[in-house]
């Protein structure tokens, strides 16, 4: 057979293939029923058991397209007024009020939602609201270190821990919006100054996420270890012998930002500026802040919920109403940028 | 129609469709890099400063010169070994050295990772042993210097191999005639006739180094392309973000005239002589226990221990068979049509734009480009697509397209290089004799030159596939809704630090591209003159 009566079956076969899976493609777009489009830069494979309860529930069907939130910013910036997407949603305070700030998603004024979820935890024009929480604490080595000395965040910079110290990389959204709450509270030149003590008691350079900054105090190569909650819940969870013992053996404190409580993230989800399916974007955000969402934003992921009275389990329950900085979560994002210059001042990684 | 262009005129002018191809393709590969340049200077206030910027500058070069030399040192090894020797299991090595290429970069730095943590089996074992830390360290500079040259070593056995096999014996035979010993001729005719082969190796393996950022940063190793990352997510700044990598694409050209320098003065050819089989060295007793040992330690280190491990750790959680396979369809599908779609663009420049070499050394680039500046050049013309057209912007078909057109500007080179060097093998006399039969230009293209090129269109367009599986950054940033690849799969599981979750995408695109890779390698093996197809050398 000659190389053109190949090429031609190929193709031809090719054209086959793509015309079917061109179908199924517009099969989605084209179908009868109601669509919420999501961008979601959460990356938590649970979430399904949500959007999956959400079409059981609405008959609305979920389609989603997940990537990091600075990736799904500059691509419904560049998709403009044409942009399919309905729902953004972010686990970071910070990268949200980014988004809202450079006109991605619209106000949603809602009375349930404004009810449930509390002024600090959303945005004060309404374009987004919180939908699960979690906390940025420390992991510590019980028979190496006491409570009271993981009390509080300046504790963390004090040399009582040089070289016992383990965090992961400064560009890492969970450690910008701690620096950006402490630069709120402190002001630029303590935040600083602590992020300097941090680097001074650091066993080894910033690397690994915040699992591995929890083993790696199991292993003897830290002391403490900075980290957000729901990772050491994850392996308080685990039915593992290995995770078992380790949580053992490394607690989880609750330290205190100026007496206030801890230092609050949140996940949260926004109606987009351009959203085809307005009033069933809406309807999603209300659904994310039911019982049914909330519990399983505490039961899969760990995360606490953000309305009061969600069932959840005892694991999460024992540290979802420890006191926490009653902070607006927003201001993260205007201070992002000046945190990172913070933590290359000071050599963190 | 360019009627007036053809000097020759004919009522319809063939002679223009085969330019006219080769410029479309160009254009699709080169408006991504464009998009780049134009970015970068646009406006907005660099927040890197000088400091940070050379930090990561000298990681990037250390770690790429690293892995120049680690992957240079150890494929050229393996080569030597096994073109020019005969030891145990050296037809099974011949073609499982190269199968580390069908591990993503990612992949093995996950599985190092996590073996070599501190938490991790080996370092906990040794400290119940000795007593002490051990300082075997992944996450480190070096750590990222051995994993990347072990990933990247398959380019220079591959490039090293395919030159040996194809050396002339007449010139080794004359080497020999006039005193010279085995390895005297070896020293004195082989290594200086496949120098540059090594160089063209060693360039790709420095080019994919430069363009990784999955396993590097999972390796705690910040490089320019840190930078790149940090100055757009963190800064939201994307004009800094191409402005640092302008550095990167200036690299990547370097090295592609490098790699093209080192192909000009490739063909020193004596004759007939290439016909006859190699004379090889018998190595006996500890010289083939030696021989045996490094090629069984390069592919358990390359690809055996790390697959292993990830393997290993993915027991222990339940895979979702469902997503599994539907993500699995989805990469093989896109990779297969891709691979067929970047290599005919290929070959149109290849044939089309012979004149203007430059312009398709141009369209190369884009493989040294680090993922996330990729990412920013293909925004800007899908933007135009998506605004511009009703219901662009959340199409099933417009995606696939433009992802297709994203993967053959960033693998153009994967495709171009073999293209190149299989066509070379056609000259102008017999084009000229086409020609006089009364062929057009794209006549004798497509009868004369395209079927004689047929193996390499076949290594590039494996080549494509293999990689289009493990691309990342252009699937994730233009993917449609629901679409996941088994590359998007992994990256997003790692990202939420479940590494037994994300070993199962990782080892299923390990699994679809093995018979790839061995394909490839066949292919390699069969190329010299004479050998039948699957023979090995």
């Amino acid at each position: 057979m000659s190389l053109q009566n190949r090429l031609l079956i190929v193709l031809s076969l090719l054209a086959t293939l793509a015309g079917c899976s061109g179908e199924k493609g517009g099969d989605d777009t084209a179908s009868s029923g109601q669509v919420v489009n999501l961008y979601s830069a959460r990356h938590y494979d649970s979430d399904a058991q949500i959007y999956d309860a959400f079409t059981r529930d609405t008959g609305i069907r979920v389609r989603r397209i997940e990537a990091p939130a600075d990736q799904l910013i500059a691509r419904m910036k560049a998709e403009g007024a044409q942009s399919p997407a309905d729902v953004l949603i972010i686990a970071d305070a910070g990268s949200m009020a980014i988004a809202a700030d450079a006109g991605l998603l619209q106000a949603t004024p809602d009375a349930g939602l404004e009810s449930r979820v509390a002024a600090n935890l959303r945005d004060p024009q309404d374009r987004w609201y919180a939908v699960s929480r979690r906390a940025r604490v420390v992991a510590y080595d019980a028979a190496k270190v006491r409570p009271e000395e993981v009390a509080t965040y300046d504790q963390l910079a004090s040399p009582r821990f040089r070289g016992k110290l383990c965090v992961r990389s400064s560009d890492n959204p969970y450690n910008l919006s701690l620096l950006s709450a402490l630069i709120e509270r402190w002001g630029a030149d303590r935040a600083r100054a602590w992020a300097k003590g941090v680097v001074a008691n650091m066993a080894r350079p910033p690397q690994g996420g915040d699992i591995d900054q929890i083993r790696a105090v199991g292993a003897g190569q830290c002391e403490v270890a900075i980290t957000n909650s729901y990772y050491y819940l994850r392996i308080a969870g685990s039915p593992a012998a290995q995770d078992k013992a380790l949580v053992g053996r490394v607690l989880l404190a609750w330290p205190s930002l100026d007496g206030r409580g801890a230092h609050e993230n949140v996940s949260g989800a926004g109606v987009a500026a351009h959203a085809p399916n307005r009033a069933n974007a809406v309807r999603f955000l209300n659904y994310l802040l039911e019982a049914r969402a909330q519990g399983i934003f505490a039961s899969a992921t760990n995360e606490f919920p953000v309305v009061a009275g969600t069932p959840m389990p005892d694991r999460v329950a024992r540290y979802a109403a420890m006191p926490v900085d009653p902070i607006p979560v927003g201001a993260y994002g205007a201070r992002q940028a000046e945190a990172q210059r913070l933590f290359e001042e000071a050599g963190w990684r | 129609m360019t009627t007036a262009a053809v000097p020759r005129a004919r009522p319809f002018p063939r002679l223009g469709g085969l330019h006219l191809a080769a410029i479309l393709a160009a254009v699709i590969a080169l408006a991504p890099l464009l998009a780049v340049v134009a970015t970068a200077l646009g406006p907005g206030a660099d927040s890197l400063t000088a400091q940070t910027f050379a930090r990561y500058a000298l990681t990037s070069v250390a770690l790429a010169g690293s892995v120049a030399v680690g992957a240079g040192v150890l494929g050229a090894l393996a080569a030597w070994l096994v073109v020019m020797h005969r030891f145990p299991g050296r037809d099974l090595f011949a073609w499982a050295l190269v199968l580390p290429l069908a591990a993503p970069a990612f992949a093995t730095a996950y599985g190092y990772a996590d073996l070599f943590d501190v938490a991790g089996p080996v370092r906990t074992g040794l400290r119940a042993a000795l007593g002490f830390d051990a300082p075997l360290e992944m996450r480190s500079l070096p750590g990222a210097a051995i994993v990347l040259s072990l990933a990247f070593y398959p380019y220079v056995y591959l490039t090293l191999r395919a030159a040996l096999v194809n050396q002339s014996v007449g010139a080794l035979e004359a080497a020999r005639s006039l005193g010279r010993s085995a390895n005297g001729a070896f020293w004195a005719v082989t290594l200086p006739m496949a120098r540059p082969a090594i160089a063209a190796g060693m360039a790709l393996a420095v080019m994919e180094t430069l363009a990784d950022y999955g396993a590097s940063s999972f390796l705690g190793v910040q490089t320019l392309t840190t930078g790149v990352v940090r100055a757009w997510s963190v800064f939201g700044s994307t004009a800094e973000a191409a402005r640092l990598a302008l550095p990167l694409l200036g690299a990547a050209a370097v090295l592609l005239l490098i790699e093209r320098l080192s192909r000009a003065n490739r063909s020193a050819d004596v004759g007939p002589s290439r016909w006859r089989p190699l004379p090889t060295q018998q190595l006996k007793g500890p010289g083939a226990t030696a021989a045996f040992a490094f090629c069984l330690a390069l592919i358990t280190l390359g690809l055996l221990l790390p697959a292993g491990w990830l393997a290993y750790r993915g027991l222990s959680v339940q895979p979702d068979a469902a997503r599994l396979l539907h993500g699995g369809l989805n990469a093989l599908g896109l990779a297969v049509v891709a691979a067929l779609f970047t290599t005919a663009l290929a070959a149109s420049i290849a044939l089309g734009a012979r004149k203007s070499r430059l312009i398709a050394r141009l369209t190369s680039l884009g493989y040294a480009t680090p993922g996330a500046v990729m990412a920013i050049g293909l925004l800007a013309p899908a933007g135009f697509l998506w605004r511009g057209l009703a219901g662009a912007a959340g199409g099933f078909g417009v995606s696939i397209a433009l992802l297709l057109l994203a993967y053959a500007a960033r693998l153009m080179a994967a495709a171009l290089e073999p293209v190149d060097a299989g066509l070379e093998r056609v000259t102008p006399s017999m084009i000229g004799a086409a020609r006089m039969l009364g062929q057009t230009e794209s006549g004798a293209a497509w009868r004369v030159e395209l079927p004689m090129a047929t193996g390499a269109l076949v290594t590039a367009a494996l080549l494509v596939f293999i990689d289009v599986l493990k691309e990342l950054p252009a699937t994730v940033i233009l993917r449609p809704f629901g679409f996941d690849t088994l590359a998007v799969m992994a990256d997003y599981y790692a990202k939420d630090e479940r590494l037994a979750d994300a070993a199962w995408p990782s080892l299923l695109i390990v699994l679809v591209s093995i018979p790839a890779v061995i394909w490839l390698t066949r292919r390699v093996g069969a190329s010299r003159p004479g050998a039948a197809l699957g023979a090995s050398q």
